[in-house]
């Protein structure tokens, strides 16, 4: 047993669980906002933007759920850096383009034009930061204090 | 060679050899067991999982009324705004603002007066597309409400009352993260702009127009708008950083004509 991998894995696991659990939670009250944050970055084809502003509150809470309770951990993983990597690009890619756009991410919304571009870098080193300790949780899914430990034991 | 006969201590390692042989033998078969087991459970936990996203995705897609059909305010223009100024005037100018943004309230106050006398002389019809998307920054939806409020009077009393009534919202326009101005306030300064309070008490209490503010919040966004205030001018989007390069930019464009 990797007992230090086991207590960094617990720590991630708090960290991201409750991030994702609390972004969702803060953008669960206003599903057309999302819509409307979704639309704003300008990369999905207007088909999919509502389906995916009302399904990605849902997806965080599930994830961070998961997360929180090291329920699946390394499959909770894998969705948590699709999705970082996917906010990642979408926020270089606004940034880049020059548009200002608050960050969708925590359910804020827009605001004065200047300061949506100051923020894009610490939001993107922000999800840098959870892809990491992501990653980590898909390399060593074994972490202290699971549910994946009581249902899916290693040793009998 | 072997002895046929063995001893007592390679009998006992011959056999001490086969139970351990039978050990990890039945171990691998536990081993097997186990991983099998492991991945149902691994399957049904993710149909699980699956099920709950789908589910609840449909229940939030539910909440989201965007785009329910609704009726405008009679007097609207385009579907979607409130007109100031007369249709013939060669400048259109459409402006994109929420109730409860103070930027909106510096551009009105930056810009109240002289943009008056265009209006009055023609030589513009602004069109306000009001939002709510602001709303989570009161207690009250004040946004929604005042919004509505517009779209009631507009609709009860017409187009200079409804100026009127949304340049005093602008006036008396409350911090962002308050509960706003109540609905008795705004009945009492759409009265001070012209309007009766019998025609209007109804429509702003009951949200009448909540719907139609809803949709043109979500036609705002489908039009690219993403931040208020925004001002086009025929179409055009004015590319300003301060209020009062906003202002003065339109400003010029009514003068050019």
């Amino acid at each position: 047993m990797h007992w230090r991998g086991d207590v960094l894995g617990f720590v991630a696991r708090l960290v991201v669980g409750g991030v994702w659990v609390v972004a969702g939670l803060l953008k669960l009250p206003d599903p057309a906002q999302n819509v409307r944050a979704v639309r704003a970055y300008q990369i999905l084809p207007e088909a999919v933007v509502p389906l995916l502003g009302h399904a990605l509150p849902i997806i965080e809470i599930v994830v961070g759920g998961c997360l929180l309770l090291g329920v699946l951990t390394r499959v909770a993983g894998i969705v948590s850096m699709v999705l970082l990597s996917a906010f990642i690009i979408g926020i270089s890619s606004a940034w880049a383009r020059g548009l200002s756009i608050d960050c969708g991410c925590f359910g804020g919304g827009a605001g004065p034009a200047a300061n949506a571009q100051a923020a894009y870098p610490w939001d993107i080193a922000r999800d840098a930061g959870l892809l990491l300790l992501s990653a980590w949780l898909v390399w060593r899914p074994h972490t202290l204090w699971s549910v994946d430990a009581k249902l899916m034991p290693l040793e009998a | 060679m072997m002895a046929s006969k063995r001893s007592t201590s390679t009998r006992r390692a011959d056999s001490q050899a086969a139970s351990a042989r039978a050990a990890a033998i039945r171990k691998e078969q536990e081993r097997k067991e186990r991983r099998r087991r492991n991945l149902v459970v691994t399957g049904v936990s993710l149909v699980v999982l699956v099920l709950i996203v789908v589910i609840a995705t449909v229940v939030q897609s539910s909440r989201d009324t965007t785009g329910a059909t609704a009726s405008a305010p009679s007097g609207a223009v385009g579907r979607y705004a409130v007109p100031a100024g007369p249709p013939s005037a060669p400048v259109k100018v459409t402006v994109y603002e929420d109730f409860i943004c103070p930027f909106c309230g510096q551009f009105e106050a930056a810009s109240r007066t002289a943009l008056q006398k265009d209006i009055e002389q023609g030589k513009v019809q602004f069109q306000y597309h009001v939002l709510n998307f602001l709303d989570r920054s009161s207690s009250t939806h004040y946004s929604t409400r005042a919004a509505n409020a517009l779209a009631v009077v507009l609709d009860k009393s017409g187009p200079a009352v409804a100026k009127q009534f949304h340049d005093l919202l602008f006036e008396n326009q409350p911090q962002e993260n308050s509960a706003g101005l109540s609905n008795d306030q705004l009945v009492a300064l759409a009265v001070q702009a012209g309007a009766k309070k019998a025609d209007v008490q109804k429509g702003i209490d009951d949200l009448e127009f909540q719907q139609w503010v809803k949709n043109v919040t979500d036609q705002a966004s489908r039009a690219g708008v993403n931040s208020t205030p925004t001002v086009r001018i025929n179409g055009k989007t004015v590319d300003a950083v301060t209020t009062a390069d906003l202002v003065t930019k339109v400003e010029q464009a009514i003068a050019a004509g």
